[in-house]
């Protein structure tokens, strides 16, 4: 993980307004206030809000390194968003390989990056 | 176009025979295939090289066929990577007549020299942990049993033979064979037709077909056998892990995913490859019988291909009475791929007159007729 991704968590924490991705005001329509939900990613206490799937909720957070590839461990991003790629595979409450696009976010979830393929236990 | 010999077919077998009629010096060796290299049995198979068998014919043709292996690489100067996991194969019994039967099998493997052991369940699940014990009663392991890449494999043999000078004819369909005063004289392409006095049929799904061409009716028949791929995860499997009766192997190949398959019993004799449904069901609950971890695993993929299967299940690697300079390697019934070394060597043997480096004979197309078949081996998934 690189210093970017440190600086923007470091951001978001501070920041009570819920992190600089999130599109608070729009024209035309109306995001109501959400509540939030404390998770904890690669062992650092963070949040996102109700609705989020792990994915989006990092997103937000500015984690744009969901995984690196396995033999050139070179960095990937959040990509297809639908749960085929891959590519945000992570550890989830100890389970590797879950597709954190397509999983909702919950109370006390422990994330974190995966190293390798995966290891079942 | 003229040729010494024309092989049909370019999977595992056809390229093997090429390679080494090859190093013994032939010369203008043709392989035409209807398709692309390894596009019909052996790009769709397991993949897996085992020496449990149950008879001694296949026995020894697996043991050194896994010899060949052992050193292919360096034997074919082959500049990539065959990928040989030599961790060896847990074969699951699950019933009182598997336990007396591998006990059998096991002391004739032994008396073949295969390092083949019988296992209670303590030592099983030493060596595969995540076993459901309940699952089985007893195994038996042969450590130097393993897996390969079949793409590889073939394309270490082809590459060789190509320079050696086989000439390869890919997405050329042979139409017939020409036959003159009992003498093969020709093979017909749709392309082209190419002079020659002998023929190798080993056209695995399609060997009865190709057979039929020059009036031989082969006693095999092809039939859809399914597989599926699950997605990688870090190592966590040695051997290959198969059961006779619960229908299944499943090994980890190196790049982590999980290759398992099963055959089905209603499977018609025809050249169907499809993918059903069922296969997924019946897969799924046999792999969660037997390693419920693995069935926590995602499918990616599957596929079938099809088994060439001869009535006692062991191949038929011959030449033909009836028809100087027409050889047959086909009926390998599932087995093609891990007996391919050998297959290659004792045709090879059978073309130049030689003695054969094992007995051939009970691999002969006229032990049908002369029904003098014995064993059967019941050792196949």
């Amino acid at each position: 993980m690189g210093l970017f991704y440190e600086s923007v968590l470091c951001y978001h924490v501070r920041s009570e307004s819920g992190g600089i991705m999130r599109i608070e005001k729009h024209p035309i329509l109306e995001f109501k206030q959400r509540e939030k939900i404390y998770f904890t990613f690669d062992g650092k206490e963070v949040f996102g809000y109700a609705g989020d799937t792990i994915a989006s909720a990092l997103d937000a957070l500015g984690v744009k390194v969901v995984s690196r590839s396995p033999i050139h461990d070179r960095a990937r991003g959040f990509y297809c968003a639908i749960g085929n790629c891959g590519s945000c595979h992570m550890v989830v409450n100890g389970v590797p390989n879950v597709k954190t696009c397509i999983t909702r976010l919950e109370p006390g979830m422990n994330v974190n990056t995966q190293k390798g393929k995966g290891q079942i236990r | 176009m003229k040729a010494e010999i024309v092989i049909i077919g370019a999977g595992i077998t056809g390229v093997s025979i090429a390679y080494n009629l090859a190093i013994q010096g032939v010369k203008d060796i043709v392989v035409v295939d209807k398709s692309f290299m390894t596009s019909g049995a052996t790009g769709r198979c397991g993949a897996g090289v085992r020496q449990q068998w149950g008879t001694k014919g296949n026995c020894i043709m697996a043991k050194k066929s896994i010899e060949f292996f052992e050193s292919a690489t360096d034997t074919l100067e082959y500049d990539d990577d065959i990928e040989f996991k030599q961790e060896g194969y847990l074969i699951l019994a699950t019933t009182p007549e598997e336990d007396e039967l591998f006990f059998e099998n096991v002391r004739l493997q032994n008396s073949l020299g295969i390092p083949s052991r019988v296992c209670n369940k303590k030592e099983a699940l030493k060596v595969v942990p995540y076993l459901r014990p309940e699952s089985f009663t007893s195994a038996t392991y042969c450590p130097t049993d393993g897996h390969l890449n079949p793409f590889k494999m073939t394309d270490a043999y082809f590459q060789k033979a190509k320079q050696l000078g086989v000439e390869f004819l890919f997405f050329e369909t042979v139409e017939s064979i020409e036959i003159n005063n009992g003498k093969i004289t020709s093979v017909t392409t749709e392309k082209r037709t190419i002079k020659t006095n002998k023929v190798v049929n080993a056209a695995g799904g399609y060997a009865h077909e190709v057979g039929l061409m020059v009036g031989i009716d082969i006693p095999v028949y092809s039939e859809n056998h399914e597989i599926l791929v699950t997605e990688p995860v870090d190592k966590m499997q040695g051997p290959m892990v198969m059961s006779f009766s619960k229908n299944i192997y499943c090994q980890q190949v190196p790049h982590g995913s999980f290759l398992i398959g099963r055959s089905n019993p209603e499977a018609k004799h025809d050249h169907d490859i499809s993918s059903s449904w069922q296969f997924l069901d019946e897969m799924a609950k046999t792999v969660c019988d037997i390693m419920p971890k693995i069935g926590e695993l995602r499918v990616i993929r599957q596929w079938g291909g099809s088994y060439n299967i001869s009535p006692d299940r062991q191949p038929i690697i011959s030449d033909v009475k009836s028809l100087p300079g027409f050889y047959i390697a086909c009926g390998f019934s599932g087995h093609g791929f891990m007996f391919a070394p050998m297959s290659g060597v004792l045709i090879t043997e059978i073309v130049l007159n030689k003695p054969t480096s094992l007995d051939a004979s009970d691999y002969r197309l006229d032990r049908f007729e002369d029904k003098i078949v014995t064993e059967y081996e019941k050792s196949v998934v």
